[in-house]
């Protein structure tokens, strides 16, 4: 929950360089390496309206421009507006029955459909009017002209990698091994054929008018600055930039906008690390590699109050999460670029694996400005039981702890005290920042093709702990 | 940050068999119609309106001062109509806030001073941040966290939120703790 609502004191160091707390980290069983948002590849799963949960493959979003077709955001404070119902006696005076209209009224600021006069619907899902956009035309006729221009583009790259060699010599494959011509130039990384073979080169561009500027700009009328309760905000115009209503007269309710559900996608072994379930109601995972699964998760417990050259007590509460007995070691922080070149160095002799692209390391400017004292000894850390929750005896197991070291322990959870000594030289309102190396055994359960057993492995990972300012006191 | 013990009176508090501390000091409307699901806390100066509705709440919600909890009316042509407001498990609502919500899923946590309209929808996993305003009729789906005056998506949460919001209401549980008597009481 600290999660959620507190400052992060304590952050992970990313495989990518970034910090960040565990809860927004991902651990590939793959790579045995830590992910986060930064350095996986999102995918979008499926489209959402957070307010129906009506939910849609990507195709049939971007066919409904990712708006959903029923609700409606409110253009004055953009809530989503509700239906609401009328009966009203007929006025024609054929029938007597009253019939029911329906209208859109938004809940929070109470505006209606009706202040903008568009008239009542006689069914509740209503056929609400489209606005008719003023420039709906002109940008259509230009998105076809770059339609077109792009496609012909294309057809000119196309026939110029037709003469190279290289690519006529790997289609001739195709009929050797049955590959179908379109995989063939799928492989090779061309766009498909046309179909039927035609030449798809369109002679003619369609005609468009170029926008022409205007020397001569109407002042505005007097009425704009004096009655500004008409006018609409920057906000409610760039809410729906097509139409830009200028008056609150103008004003148009506009469909609401999809949410969408995302998977991600570890950038070097390509497995996910997380895909939710498609429906937009449901919170569970198809696959969830979260590292707050996966890794200790390291919580200030308590400390003292910090004085600049003198060394203070700290705890920290650190919480196996996983099915497996684990022991921790402590040491100094890790340099990660040299992890990573060795990292590479053994990569590129040995396998000769392509590297994914990595975007540029993120220079940390943390700067450590707090010494830490760490216990030499070795943690062992029990593995996880739900059912010990519901058990309130006490615990069973008989570890030999260093009792300088741990100070408490309680099922899959154990404290461990540390020394902290603010370095000389720090500012009163500076803020103290500890750093060191955790390394704890993980096992592996997935089986892969090589090695059906599980299989244990050393993981390192650097944490940055940082106390909030106000605690820190000089001493004169 | 590991959360602080926090002590109540122990006078103040009934604890039931199945382990829910409700304080004395809150006004619970109709308590026939109010179903705690087990270590619940209500704390002193809450209200319950199970007058209006039942009021039924999961394992572990945490119901803090000042906070009201009141079933929402829908009005028809011939008067108003009361409906029951279900809240899941590990729900948290944060001290002031008024909640009119239809129903209110599992792992949610309702910050400070919120009021959240009537008929309102909170999906499973969701965050409203202190001092937000949840117009009536608003769906607020899973993974996302809702703030300001009227309320709107300002983040996503992460994908451990279920077990972050598990570990959170235990923990407060297990910190919400009686006062040790002190030396002169024992005597």
């Amino acid at each position: 929950m600290s999660y959620l609502i507190q400052k992060e004191y304590v952050k992970y160091e990313c495989t990518c360089g970034s910090l960040k707390p565990i809860s927004k980290l991902y651990f590939c069983r793959h790579c045995l390496e830590l992910r986060c948002g930064y350095c996986v590849c999102h995918e979008v799963d499926s489209h959402y309206c957070s307010n129906c949960m009506e939910h849609l493959p990507s195709a049939e979003a971007k066919f409904r421009k990712n708006r959903c077709n029923t609700c409606f955001d409110c253009p004055n404070c953009f809530h989503t507006l509700s239906v609401r119902a009328t009966t009203r006696s007929a006025e024609d005076g054929n029938t007597k029955t009253p019939t029911k209209h329906y209208y859109l009224a938004c809940f929070f600021c109470r505006w209606t459909s009706r202040d903008v006069g568009i008239p009542d619907q006689t069914t509740g899902t209503g056929n609400w009017p489209v606005k008719e956009l003023p420039f709906q035309e002109t940008l259509n006729s230009y998105l076809e002209y770059y339609k077109v221009l792009a496609m012909r583009e294309r057809n000119l790259k196309e026939k110029k990698t037709y003469s190279s060699p290289l690519i006529r010599g790997y289609s001739s494959f195709s009929e050797k091994f049955g590959l179908t011509s379109m995989i063939a130039r799928k492989r090779a990384g061309l766009p498909p054929l046309s179909l039927g073979g035609k030449e798809n080169t369109q002679s003619s561009l369609p005609k468009i008018v170029p926008s022409v500027a205007v020397d001569d700009v109407e002042p505005l009328p007097d009425t704009y600055f004096t009655d500004l309760t008409k006018i609409t905000t920057l906000s409610q115009r760039h809410s729906y930039p097509m139409l830009q209503a200028e008056t609150i007269t103008s004003l148009h309710p506009q469909h609401r906008h999809f949410y969408i559900k995302c998977s991600l996608r570890c950038r070097r072994c390509e497995h996910n690390v997380s895909k939710p379930e498609y429906n937009p109601g449901s919170i569970k995972f198809k696959i969830q590699l979260a590292a707050y699964y996966h890794m200790p998760e390291v919580r200030i417990m308590t400390f003292e109050p910090l004085k600049i050259g003198k060394p203070s007590e700290i705890i920290l509460k650190i919480t196996n999460p996983t099915q497996h007995l684990t022991s921790l070691q402590f040491g100094s922080l890790i340099n990660s670029e040299e992890r990573k070149n060795l990292k590479t160095e053994e990569i590129s002799e040995t396998k000769k694996e392509k590297l994914p692209l990595e975007l540029p390391r993120p220079i940390r400017n943390l700067q450590i400005n707090t010494d830490v004292e760490l216990p030499q000894c070795s943690v062992i850390l029990p593995p996880r039981d739900d059912a010990a929750e519901y058990d309130d005896s006490a615990d069973t197991h008989n570890f030999q702890d260093d009792t300088k070291v741990v100070v408490w322990r309680k099922g899959n959870k154990v404290a461990v005290k540390m020394k902290i000594t603010p370095q000389n030289g720090m500012e009163g309102g500076e803020e103290s920042i500890f750093g060191f190396s955790m390394e704890y055994g993980y096992v592996n359960t997935m089986p892969t093709l090589e090695q059906k057993q599980p299989l244990r492995a050393e993981i390192q990972v650097n944490l940055f702990i940082s106390r909030a300012t106000y605690h820190l006191r000089r001493i004169n | 940050m590991e959360l602080v013990d926090k002590y109540y009176d122990k006078a103040e508090y009934v604890e039931t068999t199945s382990g829910n501390k409700v304080s004395r000091q809150t006004v619970l409307c109709g308590s026939q119609n109010i179903v705690l699901n087990g270590k619940c806390i209500v704390q002193s100066d809450a209200i319950i309106r199970g007058d209006l509705a039942n009021v039924r709440t999961g394992r572990y919600c945490i119901i803090s001062k000042d906070a009201v909890i009141r079933p929402p009316f829908k009005k028809f042509s011939k008067g108003v109509a009361f409906f029951p407001l279900h809240m899941g498990d590990h729900v948290y609502v944060g001290e002031g806030s008024i909640v009119n919500a239809a129903s209110v899923g599992s792992y949610v946590y309702i910050g400070k001073n919120v009021v959240i309209g009537r008929r309102c929808i909170l999906k499973d996993c969701c965050m409203i941040e202190d001092d937000a305003i949840v117009p009536p009729e608003t769906v607020i789906p899973s993974f996302t966290l809702y703030s300001g005056s009227p309320a709107v998506r300002r983040d996503n949460l992460p994908d451990c939120t279920q077990d972050i919001m598990i570990d959170f209401t235990r923990n407060y549980y297990q910190h919400f703790i009686p006062k040790p008597k002190t030396k002169d009481e024992l005597v």
